[in-house]
């Protein structure tokens, strides 16, 4: 036996080589372990937010389409911000939105429909089955407010998202690590949200629209998932913030 | 060595090395796994283990990229080299399901082709978000692939030995595209210390032991100073080469390793025919010249593998006078007979 030379197809290595292996494999396992430890438990992108995946439920409500599908369902019961109804977007199956021209007819009716529930914070979303969507066969005996209410012209600095993953489908689902994925489903027509950070961690959403409030899915792909300043119109209708401006005007900030 | 080729032969140490190294990688994910879920529960599953596998291969890559020049800095380490291409491919196989999770997650199921998405959704721009860390990570994974394909023997002798190692030197390619995937993805998510500094210091200790390898190499080269007569090269004395151990020198740009053994001194070439170990860091085990990578052997008087291994280094002739070691800068072909020195008793 060789005291100084193992090579592998021998028999046997001396003790002394065989000890300094076995504490070259525990040294490397000792890492090993160290290491996966840190790097999952330091990890600052996860945030708190749901995807019922595997579970359908029936809603029915009133169906907006402008500026981008929505449900508007009744909530029973006093809330704090004094409206008799929550507000749902609405999108399609993997990375598209819901083909609005597909559902003119429905647009302002009461509809009932199947889907799956993602939410995160005071956001909800629904995952609606194709072709779930028919005319509502019970008479609703509420009415939502469907005015908009002008609140004031800001200048917002956050991060575009894709509102269907940033608010459960991924997690996270935001930054640039999920920059091509965003631009994907924005692409696919699921709105586009700037989500405005503030100091104390909450955040904001604003439901990015044109200065005419059409949809601007195209002109946002090449901002997506960078600090962005845009200056608009903010308004509120029901629960959802809208901030209306000219995609041309919005800024990367360095 | 072998002269059929078999898929693995297997022997106590391969099996020894694979269970440490899937243990290993199974400690890592499921430690990552486990840990994520109990801090971070409402994570999504795809992407928990796209970060477990991608961190894990990332891992993997720089253990296998420091064994070599350990190797070089220190004889011990090189067990953990003798079956680095298990670890080889096992990175590959991480690296791939990371991939597939990424291209099932973040490109497919939208309106364009999902190895298209790759390349085009991510918008060139001036910015540090214009940097397209995707395609990093794919001509990586590309790399990663050709070299476990080819990881084999039989590619190894089908392709030559200068073609092969050309090759797998190409595993420094990839790991500098990985270094920009990781640097201008996951670290413009996760910008903790801890990453930054894990990358940093991978990266350090990458290129600092690579730096310290060659550094020693350069010095034993250059620490000998070439005496000529006309024809011969004063290599060095007996005295300076230990008992069936080489003693390397640096003649006409080659690398020579002169053996002593039983009484008698022959030299090779330094770089062995299967993966360009350094014969010179070997020892004669049986009668043969026994490379420290992987064990191929061949005679000191021919510097060919005994039949029916079909191996052979270039010879040198030697001579010795006055207890010191001359040797003919010129070398003899390939597995040809040069007479061994006999030492004076």
């Amino acid at each position: 036996m060789n005291h100084d030379f193992y090579i592998g197809w021998e028999a046997k290595a001396s003790t002394e080589i065989r000890k300094h292996v076995r504490w070259m494999v525990a040294g490397l396992l000792v890492m090993t372990l160290g290491l996966a430890l840190a790097f999952a438990a330091t990890q600052q992108t996860i945030g708190i937010s749901v995807f019922e995946w595997g579970t359908v439920k029936k809603f029915s409500g009133v169906l907006r389409l402008q500026p981008y599908p929505h449900l508007l369902v009744s909530r029973p019961g006093k809330t704090s911000s004094n409206l008799n109804f929550s507000t749902y977007y609405l999108v399609a199956p993997f990375k598209f939105g819901l083909p609005r021209e597909k559902l003119a007819s429905f647009d302002g009716k009461t509809v009932s429909l199947q889907g799956t529930l993602i939410y995160r914070s005071t956001q909800t979303m629904i995952e609606v089955i194709p072709d779930s969507i028919k005319a509502g066969e019970t008479k609703i005996d509420w009415l939502p407010d469907g005015a908009t209410i002008g609140l004031r012209r800001q200048k917002l600095v956050g991060e575009i998202v894709d509102s269907k993953c940033f608010l459960g489908v991924m997690n996270p689902g935001q930054l640039l690590p999920h920059r091509a994925c965003a631009i994907r489903c924005i692409s696919g027509g699921i709105p586009p949200v700037l989500l405005v950070r503030q100091p104390d961690g909450s955040a904001h959403y604003f439901l990015l629209v044109s200065t005419d409030g059409r949809p601007v899915n195209r002109e946002v792909l090449d901002l997506v998932a960078e600090p962005v300043q845009i200056t608009g119109e903010v308004e509120r209708q029901g629960e959802l913030l809208i901030l209306r401006a000219d995609p041309k005007t919005i800024r990367r900030i360095k | 060595m072998s002269v059929a080729y078999t898929a693995v032969q297997w022997n106590r140490q391969k099996k020894f090395y694979d269970f440490a190294l899937v243990g290993g990688v199974a400690l890592y994910l499921v430690t990552f796994g486990a840990v994520t879920e109990i801090f971070f529960p409402f994570v999504t599953e795809e992407i928990l283990l796209m970060r477990a596998f991608g961190t894990a291969a990332f891992l993997l890559l720089h253990i296998i990229l420091c064994i070599g020049p350990l190797c070089r800095l220190n004889p011990k380490f090189l067990p953990l080299l003798y079956n680095r291409r298990h670890a080889g491919v096992t990175c590959f196989l991480l690296a791939f399901v990371h991939a597939l999770l990424v291209v099932a997650t973040y490109h497919a199921g939208g309106d364009l082709n999902p190895i298209l998405s790759i390349f085009a959704s991510s918008p060139i721009t001036r910015s540090v978000a214009g940097v397209p860390f995707q395609p990093f990570g794919f001509f990586a994974l590309v790399i990663l692939f050709l070299l476990a394909a080819t990881s084999h023997d039989f590619w190894l002798a089908n392709l030559t030995a200068p073609v092969w190692k050309a090759l797998h030197i190409s595993i420094y390619f990839a790991y500098a595209l990985l270094v920009g995937h990781v640097t201008f993805g996951t670290l413009q998510g996760e910008t903790s210390w801890l990453y930054v500094t894990a990358m940093a210091a991978g990266l350090g200790t990458v290129l600092g032991l690579h730096f310290l390898g060659a550094r020693k190499e350069l010095e034993k080269d250059s620490a000998w100073e070439q005496k000529t007569d006309d024809t011969l090269v004063d290599a060095c004395a007996v005295a300076d080469i230990p008992e069936k151990r080489a003693h390397i020198v640096c003649v006409s740009g080659e690398r020579v390793a002169i053996f002593k053994y039983d009484g008698k001194i022959s030299a090779v070439s330094n770089v062995c025919q299967h993966q360009n170990g350094p014969l010179g860091e070997g020892k004669i085990i049986a009668g043969c010249i026994t490379c420290p990578w992987h064990g191929y052997q061949y005679l000191p008087e021919t510097g060919a593998s005994p039949p029916p291994f079909v191996e052979k280094v270039p010879t040198f002739n030697v001579r010795v006078n006055n207890g010191r070691v001359w040797i003919d800068p010129k070398p003899n072909p390939a597995g040809s007979h040069a007479p061994p020195a006999l030492l004076e008793t």
